[in-house]
């Protein structure tokens, strides 16, 4: 999310209709996603190097088992050192295979977890991006999550809450307008016309209020 | 989490999984992924471990204990006695009885009569006892000590057999039990882990529930250790923002309000409206 308004659609320039993931921007939330993602990482090393050894022990005791026995029945024989690289070879080739193995598991495995934690970040950076418009006082339209993204009841919660407060504050602004307009208009009382002047005052106040906020629900 | 105002609460076991969909989804790719790799890597390192110990039983069968010497048997020959093996020949059906296979160096000069090599093997020691005229085989001087070497060996080997055994059992035993225990494990801070994501996403929940009633209550703090902190803080930032807004509305209402009756007009209708909107509003941040 290069551009977070254009997440929430509210004072972007350019609005789109559905915003794209980007690669540059799936680490949303470092904090969040880098300790799910280091952790199942981590594990999986830890499992796949400490089974890993356990392969290479068991090959390797059985290859010093075959060599020992080579030793005893080919004493001094060239082939016995020729088994016995080709052996040291086979055991050689296991780490190399293992460690490939484990290189392309973290890798692939931490590209798959910085996707999956995206689409909890995601949610949760277009909300807070609301939340900052929110203590601003602006409330504007609120618009769905990208297909894929989870946190969707929590979403579905907060664009309730959102649709409601903004109707509320759309229905306040209408009451405050329509008392700007009928007090205005009306006369006041023949012992208080020296009030007028505040109340005009007041009812100006509030007439430039229920702008603003009209202004702030877009 | 029962109730959000209450700042006292504390984790409990029974409301661990608050966000059922976001918490099994990530602890089940953990436990998941951690089974798979056990059980994928633990059958290749089964499969090793069994090459392994039948090549080191071969090893071991491939060591021959020494044999066990025959009574009556030539001393001076020295050799062990091979052990007769039946004859993998089947009945012929003639009811012949099946021939056993002779004896390395036994066969060949049987009944000739010759004083060839092979014949001294087939020669038996005896000692007469003159008195009787009684033959009786002897016995060689270190006769117990091979039997004792043949046995010492061969339980040696059956031993080692046994060893190997046990080795490649505790092997596969040893991974069952740390997969079941990783399965577990995982299973049990996956969830913990995840909820201290979900335990602030379900308290904001609580607090838009009311938001979305018109209730602005106090926003209390998240429990020690819970994540989303900044998220959380921002959600403090947008509930403060909203009861700006109510103080604001309140303000320049009462000021209306109050205007108005100074100019009376109490009994306008608008006045009464305003007076309504400002008595729900105030309620709404009490």
């Amino acid at each position: 999310m290069s551009d977070p308004t254009a997440a929430t659609g509210l004072t972007s320039p350019v609005r789109t209709s559905r915003h794209q993931r980007k690669l540059s921007n799936y680490l949303l939330d470092k904090n969040l996603q880098l300790r799910y993602i280091l952790l199942v990482t981590i594990l999986s090393a830890l499992i796949s190097g400490a089974l890993g050894y356990m392969i290479y022990d068991q090959s390797r005791l059985a290859s010093a088992s075959i060599e020992r026995d080579l030793q005893v029945l080919t004493m001094a024989d060239t082939s016995r050192q020729e088994f016995t690289s080709i052996l040291a070879g086979k055991d050689q080739a296991l780490i190399y295979e293992m460690v490939a193995l484990g290189f392309g598991l973290v890798i692939i495995l931490s590209a798959y977890l910085v996707i999956m934690t995206h689409k909890v970040a995601g949610p949760l950076f277009k909300v807070s991006t609301y939340f900052d418009h929110m203590a601003e006082g602006r409330l504007g339209a609120v618009t769905p999550l990208r297909r894929g993204d989870m946190l969707q009841d929590f979403f579905s919660d907060f664009k309730s809450m959102h649709e409601s407060l903004r109707a509320r504050t759309q229905s306040d602004a209408a009451v405050m307008e329509r008392a700007v307009t009928a007090l205005r208009d009306a006369p006041a009382a023949a012992d208080a016309a020296g009030a007028r002047g505040g109340l005009l005052d007041s009812l100006d106040a509030l007439g430039h209020h229920v702008a603003t906020r009209k202004k702030q629900l877009g | 989490m029962t109730r959000p105002g209450d700042r006292s609460y504390k984790r409990s076991w029974k409301n661990l999984l608050i966000n059922k969909r976001y918490q099994l989804r990530f602890t089940l790719f953990m436990v998941g992924l951690s089974a798979l790799l056990m059980v994928a890597l633990g059958a290749w390192v089964m499969w090793v471990a069994n090459e392994t110990t039948a090549v080191s039983m071969t090893s071991v069968r491939g060591d021959a204990c020494p044999r066990l010497p025959a009574i009556g048997q030539a001393a001076a020959a020295d050799d062990d006695v091979p052990v007769q093996r039946p004859s993998m020949k089947l009945d012929d059906g003639d009811g012949s009885a099946p021939a056993v296979a002779p004896a390395p160096g036994a066969g060949s000069g049987a009944g000739s009569g010759s004083g060839s090599g092979d014949d001294d093997h087939r020669r038996v020691n005896v000692q007469i006892d003159e008195s009787s005229m009684t033959l009786t085989a002897t016995v060689p001087p270190d006769l117990a000590d091979r039997i004792t070497a043949h046995w010492t060996c061969e339980l040696r080997q059956i031993a080692t057999f046994d060893r190997l055994e046990r080795g490649r059992l505790r092997i596969l035993w040893a991974m069952i039990a740390t997969g079941i225990a990783l399965v577990l494990g995982l299973a049990l801070y996956g969830i913990k882990m995840t909820h201290r994501v979900a335990g602030p996403l379900f308290k904001v929940s609580l607090y838009l529930s009311k938001m979305r009633d018109g209730r602005f209550d106090k926003v209390y703090n998240l429990r020690k250790g819970d994540q989303l902190v900044d998220f959380y803080d921002q959600f403090k930032h947008a509930h403060g923002g909203v009861v700006t807004m109510q103080r604001e509305d309140i303000t320049r209402v009462a000021a209306v309000v109050a205007a108005a009756e100074a100019a009376g007009l109490s009994q306008h209708p608008a006045v009464g409206e305003l007076r309504e909107l400002l008595a729900r509003k105030e309620k709404s941040i009490e």
